[in-house]
């Protein structure tokens, strides 16, 4: 009976003896003694490959203190799971968007891309394309003309298109249909479309859709998009020379920044904004005069569209100038001074509540830092507030929110949802481009048809004072509170 | 130099005497001569001599004339040992040069023409014209007196007459019997006077090298040695063997032995390795040769005529297998404090990313995956841990993150699984017992995946019980093509350069089945050319040319047949001529495979040699303008690496080459030059490599921007670069939106942070001298299988990136006691410095830092040590070094 070494793993088994007679099956039991191996797992290396169980001993050769090696755990065979992963090249286009955390992006049809970059901006307000899913295809309204139809519903396909795809959308049906109903943006120069002013876009097409989402079956006169953006704004007309003094109620769809000398931020463009000076002929006067007109904010809108002024046209030069001065702007905006009494009135309660939120969270934060630092990205989605799990599709968001809207306070405070830059030197030349935050609250700057991920520090370096791109409209999309 | 001063003494006595002697005679010439006005007092004192002494050597009186030749070798022999200048009395006799030689002629035999006829081989230093070599004429006419009493500048002369005469009669077929006996007192004088190159130079000429070991002494055979080594390079032909053969008989001769050995490895002439082993009696020394072996990777069997006693025997056998090369690396691992695995995340070091935020993927994307897999593998390579698959195995229950091995798709399951084999590096039992668990699995890319990381985890490592080929052979004939493949490769990888014959025995039958599909006739024949790696085996040879010859037309177009022609070409690796016979055969194959099969063969036959004229054939071959389809300058262009790596010069001029193709040539040439620059510049970041790589790497053309993006990974592969890591990771934010270019920058990351930047792709070591042929065939394969990306890496065989693990070796320095454990000792580190030819003992290294053993050492990096306790048994400090303690050393207080 000769006797072996066994090395298994690190471990050597010196003097292991082989019952010649018996079958090696025996001898791996022996081993399975040893080292707990089951002898089906055990692989035994001889001359010429594996001890098998039948294996004769006298034709291997064994010889006296030879080392043989044993390879062979006992540890659980792996299993494949039962539901194996998926993984981003099996899915189906649509599914990819919502891995890929971000929205198409929008082929540049010859200039454009201010085109591109309004739609991408509105595109990320998702009331809005809710109402424009609930639009009929064909049932319009008596009061609306056919070409503001057809673009209502060309949006309606678009943002459809946009929610599709992860690889760029061409906005052709779109842009033809822009074209028809307002000429100015088919403008040839030199055989191609010229470059136009977002701003105008911009106005445009919130207008035609302020027009068509009139929803005609409800009684209440419910416009979509002036609860969405609509500012009332309350004004107080006074003439110094007469000193008449006169009331007026307005609504606009944006607040303009204007940009002065003294101008470095954005709330202060935007008191200049409500200040403004008309000459009209005063009726006790007999002649015209300059009347001061001072705005104050009488209603707030779920999204604040702002404008920075940064055009003017220049008559020297006969084109629009452009302003490069640096307006900062915050990712979270308070306008609460900007608003009249009877607003702040108002607005007072959910504000404190909000405070005391605010309060709550910090201290959680605080406490939530102990344990883990990481979910800095899940707190930001948490604050935008009803969005929650940026997982779930966009549908089931945005149904939640509309659901919410009802019993819902505004607090004055609005968060930046997205900023439309322009770089170049003249509103009807240089390059415009959407930045977009997505609503896992990553920022996409949508360049055209290239969606690029930004960080949120750097959106806010998008204030001017140099050739890079600058902020041109910014939305901003109001933070509220249950009540 | 010892003869100089005592010729200048006792000459300096002599001319005063003769001065006063002679006196008279000289007034009346100084006024004759008006024109040497310019000339001081005591130069033309002396002109005068010698004018007087060539008239009087013409004189009819023997003894008078005896006399005055006497003086004038007197007085030339005085002032031929300064160089800077003619010598002044050469000078002045000069104009009597032809007189002297025409009274030469009329003078009858005798001692006194000889003597003048010495004088003439001198003169004719500076007289003779161009080629007329009249110095060696009159110094065959000449007594056979001291050679060297002339100084040293008439001795170079006249070696390089003798070469000159030496070629000519050769071509005559004349004797040249007188020729040698001068070239012999020629080299006695070159050796003793620290001029060893002019001695070699002067054998080579004359095709006599022999005669060099009989002049080597103890003081000068290392810096001949060194000579005859570095120059055995730029040698054609056999000349460059016969050189170091030479080299290696003296070294054996002054016992030498790791230097014999390391001349005997370069010739791959195991005849001469035995004979070291024979010839050496120290045990110790044993070992370290032993060392050496392991690093070339070859394998070697000890006998009893190398090693008498048999625990000895297993002891130096076990060095020779390679099995405790694990444990020297995770030393050195322990010593740089780098144990702690590394997850890819650590490597690609997104938060570091300017202005681009990660666009954050909720779904795995599978091909991501896989290059976190082939990450993980790579920069915790041989360290036994890592944070995705040794991890969840071990948290039992499947672990609560998922497992990740299934967090790869299909194929990328075999890669995943093989990659345990990387992490397990060397480590053949632990690995072993890691991977046992997936050869039970139901998968079958799993069970593959098992079979290849067994090769894997035995690349160059031998054991007596060889479990590879046991656990494998039962999975060669396997139904499943991507089992069969999995064990195919595996042999390969686990037996590359052993010429197991069982091996082949197994694999060769699958070229010969009409059923095998292709891929795995493919990798079979990679195999058996890894497994019979550069020994023209004519079996292998045979089998693999019936199974290119097999193939379908179709076949031929399918990208993977590329792989048949390498593995051919393998069989040859560096053996030059050899591959002729083959080469011929191949002429014959198919019109679509001939030119690429031709071209392949060449540059692995040629691979490190350095041959400029296999160079310029490649380059021809990429001036051509191809109809479209044709694929052959792929493998010329990497030719053009493969045979220039060999010597820095020739490496310099082949980059500036390729650079050229780069403007001028189309575009299956652009995309196979990054893959050449890679091959130049293996784990040696040089920057304007560097630079190039990273213009390229954002081509227009795809093909050669993912080309560009692995070279750079491949030049900077185990030196954690700075710089490449940042141009990268700078990378991997631009080409974020195209998965298979992100893929490539995700390869190249991880082969930059190679085993955490402890390893070494470079197939050179021992100083850049000695080339493994696995290494270098690993990396063949490797840039091949890139010369198309996307049918290959890009598909479903991206494991052929771990034929890389043939390259991989630590790039250390760890000295070992004489019980073989580790010792710690200061050594100098610095860029190496070229001592070729230079005398004294000059500086090996420059800039250096003084580090405590183990240390890492970067390309181009020498390390001495840098203490007088211990005697290091290697010359060359590169890899385990055994130190012995120096008998001689005395503590200072």
């Amino acid at each position: 009976m000769p006797t072996v070494s066994v090395k298994w793993q690190k471990e050597l088994y010196p003097a292991v003896e082989i019952d010649t007679t018996q079958s090696p099956y025996v001898f791996k039991c022996q081993l399975y003694d040893l080292t707990g191996v089951p002898p089906e797992r055990q692989k035994i290396m001889v001359k010429g490959g594996i001890l098998k169980d039948d294996s004769d001993w006298s034709k291997l050769g064994i010889k006296e203190g030879q080392k043989l090696m044993m390879v062979g755990t006992a540890d659980e065979i792996v299993k494949a799971p039962e539901k194996g992963p998926v993984f981003m090249e099996d899915l189906p286009e649509e599914e990819q968007v919502v891995a890929v955390g971000h929205s198409a992006g929008l082929f540049n049809l010859g200039n454009t891309c201010y085109m591109n970059s309004t739609m991408q901006c509105l595109h990320s307000v998702p009331e809005l394309k809710s109402a424009l899913i609930e639009y009929p295809q064909s049932g319009r309204s008596n009061d609306l003309d056919q070409s503001s139809h057809l673009l209502t519903v060309a949006t309606r396909d678009l943002f459809n298109e946009l929610d599709k795809n992860v690889k760029p959308v061409a906005p052709m049906q779109f842009w033809m249909v822009l074209r028809k109903k307002y000429p100015q943006f088919g403008q040839l120069h030199n055989g191609s479309f010229m470059q136009q002013d977002a701003e105008e876009c911009w106005t445009q097409i919130l207008y035609t859709l302020s027009q068509a989402l009139r929803s005609p079956s409800t009684s209440a006169n419910l416009d979509t998009v002036k609860e969405l953006f609509g500012i009332d704004l309350v004004s107080r007309v006074h003439c110094a020379e007469s000193g008449e003094e006169s009331m007026e109620t307005e609504t606009v769809y944006s607040l303009k920044c204007h940009i002065s000398h003294e101008v470095n931020h954005l709330h202060e463009g935007l008191k200049h904004g409500l200040k403004s000076e008309l000459e009209k002929a005063s009726p006790s006067l007999g002649h015209s005069t300059v009347y001061l007109k001072d705005s104050r904010i009488n209603g707030l809108p779920k999204y604040l569209t702002i404008q920075f002024v940064r055009f003017f046209w220049k008559r020297e030069s006969n084109q629009k100038a452009k302003i490069l001065r640096k307006v900062d702007y915050p990712l979270e905006l308070d306008i609460f001074d900007l608003c009249s009494d009877d607003l702040r009135k108002k607005l007072e309660a959910p504000r404190q509540m909000l405070r005391d939120e605010d309060g709550r969270k910090a201290g959680l934060k605080l406490k939530q830092k102990n344990t883990s630092s990481v979910d800095s990205d899940v707190k930001m989605s948490d604050a935008e507030g009803p969005s929650t799990g940026s997982g779930e599709s966009s549908k089931a968001t945005l149904g939640e929110g509309v659901a919410s809207d009802k019993n819902v306070q505004l607090t004055g405070v609005y968060d930046l949802v997205a900023v439309l830059t322009h770089k170049g030197r003249s509103a009807d030349s240089g390059h415009y481009v959407a930045w977009v935050k997505q609503e896992n609250g990553k920022w996409i700057q949508f360049d055209d048809d290239n969606p690029i991920p930004q960080r949120e520090e750097d959106i806010t370096k998008l204030s001017g004072g140099g050739d890079w791109h600058m902020a041109y409209i910014c939305m901003y999309k109001a933070r509220t509170i249950p009540m | 130099m010892e003869s100089e001063p005592n010729n200048t003494a006792s000459g300096s006595g002599n001319p005063k005497e003769e001065a006063t002697l002679k006196a008279p005679s000289k007034d009346p010439k100084t006024k004759d001569d008006k024109k040497d006005e310019d000339l001081s007092e005591e130069d033309l004192a002396l002109k005068q001599q010698l004018e007087l002494y060539v008239e009087r050597a013409q004189d009819a009186d023997l003894g008078l004339q005896k006399f005055a030749l006497e003086s004038m070798r007197q007085e030339i022999r005085t002032s031929t040992s300064s160089m800077t200048s003619v010598p002044k009395p050469l000078k002045f006799l000069r104009p009597h040069y032809g007189t002297l030689k025409s009274y030469y002629e009329t003078m009858a035999d005798s001692d006194l023409k000889k003597l003048l006829a010495d004088i003439l081989s001198v003169l004719a230093l500076t007289m003779s014209a161009e080629g007329d070599r009249e110095s060696l004429k009159y110094r065959l006419l000449g007594s056979e007196g001291d050679i060297g009493s002339w100084g040293h500048e008439y001795v170079r002369n006249l070696a390089g007459e003798i070469a000159q005469e030496y070629s000519k009669r050769v071509n005559e077929e004349a004797t040249v019997d007188d020729l040698i006996e001068l070239v012999e007192q020629i080299v006695a004088f070159h050796m003793k006077h620290n001029a060893e190159p002019e001695a070699v130079d002067l054998l080579m000429e004359v095709e006599y090298l022999d005669l060099l070991v009989k002049h080597v002494d103890k003081t000068n055979y290392k810096r001949t040695c060194l000579y005859l080594t570095s120059s055995a390079r730029y040698l054609p032909g056999p000349d460059d063997v016969s050189v170091l053969d030479i080299a290696y008989t003296i070294y054996s001769k002054f016992e030498e032995f790791p230097s014999a050995l390391q001349i005997a490895l370069y010739l791959d002439n195991m005849q001469h390795v035995k004979q070291v082993f024979t010839s050496c009696p120290d045990l110790l020394r044993k070992k370290q040769f032993c060392y050496i072996l392991a690093r070339q990777g070859i394998s070697f069997e000890l006998d009893e005529e190398m090693c008498a006693d048999d625990e000895d025997k297993e002891a130096l056998q076990e060095i020779i297998n390679n099995t405790k090369l694990s444990e020297g690396y995770l030393t050195l691992a322990r010593d740089i404090e780098v144990m702690e695995p590394k997850s890819p995340e650590d490597i690609y070091k997104a938060h570091l990313l300017d202005g681009r935020a990660s666009a954050g993927a909720s779904v795995d994307s599978a091909r991501q995956n896989l290059a976190a897999t082939f990450v993980n593998a790579f920069v915790n390579a041989g360290f036994g841990q890592d944070k995705l698959m040794t991890v969840t195995s071990e948290t039992s229950g499947g672990g609560s993150l998922g497992n990740w091995l299934f967090k790869n798709k299909e194929h990328g399951k075999a890669s995943a699984t093989a990659s345990l084999g990387m992490i397990d590096l060397w480590d053949v039992d632990t690995g072993l017992a890691q991977l046992d668990k997936y050869f039970h699995s139901n998968d079958n890319h799993v069970t593959a995946g098992a079979l290849l990381g067994v090769g894997i985890v035995n690349c160059g490592i031998k054991n007596d019980c060889d479990p590879a080929l046991a656990l494998l052979a039962d999975y060669l004939d396997k139904e499943d093509s991507s089992i069969r493949i999995g064990a195919i490769t595996g042999l390969g990888l686990a037996y590359a350069g052993t010429q197991n014959e069982q091996i082949r025995d197994k694999l060769t039958p699958i070229l010969g089945d009409p059923k095998a599909p292709l891929d795995v006739i493919a990798f079979t024949s990679i195999a058996l050319g890894l497994v019979y790696v550069g020994s023209c085996n004519e079996e292998v040879a045979q089998a693999i040319i019936f199974a290119l010859m097999d193939r379908s037309e179709s076949d031929l177009g399918e990208p993977l047949t590329r792989l048949l022609p390498l593995g051919l070409g393998l069989l040859y690796l560096g053996k030059q001529h050899s591959v002729e016979a083959t080469a011929e055969v191949s002429k014959t194959f198919n019109e679509k495979i001939r030119k690429y099969c031709d071209m392949t063969l060449l540059s692995c036959a040629y691979a490190g040699t350095g041959n400029v004229l296999k160079v310029q054939h490649f380059l021809g071959q990429c001036a051509q303008h191809l109809e479209k389809g044709e694929t052959f300058q792929g493998p010329a262009v990497l030719g053009i690496a493969m045979v220039a790596m060999a010597e820095e010069l020739g490496l310099d001029m082949a980059i500036r080459s390729l650079e050229h193709l780069l403007q001028y040539g189309e575009q299956n040439i652009r995309k196979a030059v990054p893959l050449a620059l890679g091959l130049l510049c293996i784990s040696n970041p040089k920057v304007h490599v560097m630079d190039t790589l990273s213009r390229l790497s954002h081509d227009a053309d795809t093909e050669v921007a993912m080309a560009a993006v692995i070279s750079l990974g491949l030049i900077g592969a185990g030196t954690n670069n700075a710089r490449i890591a940042g141009m990268l990771r700078n990378l991997s934010s631009y080409y974020y939106k195209e998965a298979s270019l992100l893929f490539c920058v995700r390869i190249a990351q991880g082969f930059v942070h190679m085993g955490k930047g402890l390893l070494t792709l470079a197939p050179y070591h021992s100083e850049r001298f000695l080339l493994s042929p696995t290494a270098l065939a690993g990396l063949v394969v490797l840039l091949h299988a890139c010369l198309d990306m996307k049918a290959i890496i890009l598909g479903k065989y991206h494991y052929v990136l771990y034929f890389v693990v043939l390259a991989m070796q630590p790039r250390m320095l760890l000295t070992v006691d004489e019980n073989l454990k580790p010792l710690a000792v200061p050594v100098r580190v610095g860029q190496a410095v070229d001592v070729v030819g230079q005398a004294g003992r000059p500086k090996t290294i420059t800039g250096f830092q003084t580090h405590s053993t183990p240390v890492l050492l970067a390309a181009g990096d020498r390390a001495e040590l840098a203490t007088e306790k211990y005697i290091p048994l290697s010359p060359i400090l590169e890899g385990f070094v055994i130190l012995k303690e120096n008998p001689d050393f005395r503590e200072e207080a």
